[in-house]
């Protein structure tokens, strides 16, 4: 994993992202809340090395998707806590 | 073999059960949460496939609401105490199963807590839900912080009026928990329309699948303290558990078969339809108390209440008695006092307790017939 993404990379579409989501079963719903709307997500798990507190899962996706995702999640009630691109 | 036990663990279990459980032990190689190998990944998904039909069926927000337990008897002890501080007071119904009255008198016992039992008129078929809740509101004093309540009775078909008990709850700031124990699988319930905190289920009993599981299905704002801790799989950096459910109350590894077993009930459940099994079990109840009303020297307990639980004693034979014959004829129910002393206490059941019959979704009028012919037999003989 490298830099935090910080604005909106629409303009890079091959590019793969990761965002912390928390346990599996809150980054297995935002998966689905994803789904529901569309976007096709992969759970993954969030690299230890890049957390504060520990073992958390994370969803992977295209980067230029970070703008709808991290609506859709928001308006289910799930944390953003920003996204990295790989 | 008939098999009028349901009430205490539903039997058999649909061929779907056995089957799910099977296949899990033997492909799920994998501990859900821990890691992300394909296992592991496996029996995550199947653990939150579990959570999202259970949080369908019983109206959660969200699967994350859905927590697994090992029984309802957990999932009560986990919201009773989660719930309460030092200080507070509860109400509990004058029907409650001993996995409420219990943690609720221990709590009592040891000066933490102080509690009242609000009546429910069981035994008076012009008990209305009108009643109830005035009895209710009586006994709410300003420290109340919680009521506990069954919502089916586990000795007889006594329903409480769950979605009532759980506005006024609301109305005056209080925690609701609904021991559903009895009812589901059997009635709908939905948390969020009941206003309850939390409502505490099984499930191999209505639900159909292996013993050993059960859930807390916790409402849109209620966040208990967690009674257990230890492994979470997430978060394992800090000293506490994670602050969000489910995983803030499930410390330890999950039990991914039986977990899997319960799922395949439920679908079973909701292929058949809720309101599909409450006619049959209901049919059965009517065929089987009339018959047994007319054996001179039974008594049918709260005969008003129609269900899938019938209690009923003998004036000349003790309950164990009735159940060790009926036993000895391939015939299973249970007798003695069920772990409801408040129960039996309520419907006045003469001392020794009374014969529980209770019906499943696998039971037939021939078999109900059958169970009478027995009775009368076994009391012509005594």
């Amino acid at each position: 994993m490298v830099g935090r993404i910080n604005g909106d990379f629409r303009d890079l579409p091959d590019e793969t992202c990761t965002a912390p989501i928390g346990s599996v079963t809150q980054a297995m719903h935002a998966r689905d809340i994803l789904a529901r709307n569309g976007i096709p997500v992969t759970v993954v798990r969030n690299d230890p090395a890049t957390t504060r507190h520990g073992c958390a899962y994370a969803i992977s996706y295209p980067c230029e998707k970070e703008r709808v995702i991290r609506a859709a999640l928001r308006s289910a009630g799930i944390r953003w806590r920003g996204g990295t691109r790989i | 073999m008939i098999y009028f036990d349901n009430a205490a663990t539903a039997f058999p279990k649909p061929e779907a059960v056995v089957r799910r459980v099977s296949d899990c032990l033997t492909s799920c190689g994998g501990n859900a949460g821990r890691g992300a190998h394909g296992g592991a990944m496996r029996a995550a998904e199947a653990l939150y496939d579990c959570r999202a039909t259970a949080a369908a069926f019983f109206g959660a927000d969200s699967p994350e609401r859905v927590v697994f337990t090992a029984g309802a008897t957990a999932a009560l002890n986990m919201a009773i105490k989660g719930f309460l501080k030092p200080g507070d007071h509860v109400l509990i119904s004058d029907l409650e199963h001993n996995a409420v009255f219990r943690p609720v008198y221990a709590l009592a016992r040891a000066g933490k807590i102080t509690y009242d039992v609000f009546p429910t008129y069981a035994a008076d078929p012009d008990a209305t839900p009108a009643r109830i809740l005035r009895g209710i509101e009586k006994r709410i004093r300003p420290n109340t912080r919680l009521l506990v309540c069954t919502h089916a009775s586990n000795i007889c078909s006594v329903t409480l009026p769950a979605q009532e008990i759980g506005a006024l709850c609301r109305r005056h700031r209080i925690r609701f928990v609904l021991d559903a124990a009895q009812s589901a699988g059997h009635l709908p319930i939905n948390v969020e329309a009941f206003c309850a905190d939390a409502i505490c289920v099984p499930g191999h009993k209505g639900l159909l699948g292996p013993q050993g599981t059960g859930m807390m299905i916790l409402g849109r704002n209620a966040d208990p303290e967690p009674i257990l801790e230890g492994g979470s799989g997430v978060r394992s950096l800090d000293a506490t558990m994670p602050p969000d459910p489910p995983e803030r109350y499930e410390a330890g590894t999950l039990p991914l078969p039986a977990i899997a077993g319960m799922h395949a009930g439920m679908e079973t459940v909701r292929q058949i339809g809720l309101a599909n099994i409450r006619a049959h079990e209901t049919a059965l109840w009517q065929q089987l108390s009339e018959r047994l009303r007319s054996i001179p020297g039974i008594t049918v307990q709260a005969p008003h209440a129609k269900g899938s639980v019938l209690l009923f004693h003998s004036g000349t034979l003790s309950s164990e008695a009735v159940a060790a014959a009926l036993d000895k004829r391939g015939i299973s129910v249970r007798a003695g006092f069920h772990c409801a002393a408040l129960a039996h206490r309520t419907l006045r059941t003469p001392p020794g307790g009374a014969v529980r019959v209770s019906f499943g979704v696998e039971n037939t009028a021939a078999e109900a017939d059958e169970f009478a012919e027995a009775v009368e037999e076994i009391l012509s003989q005594s």
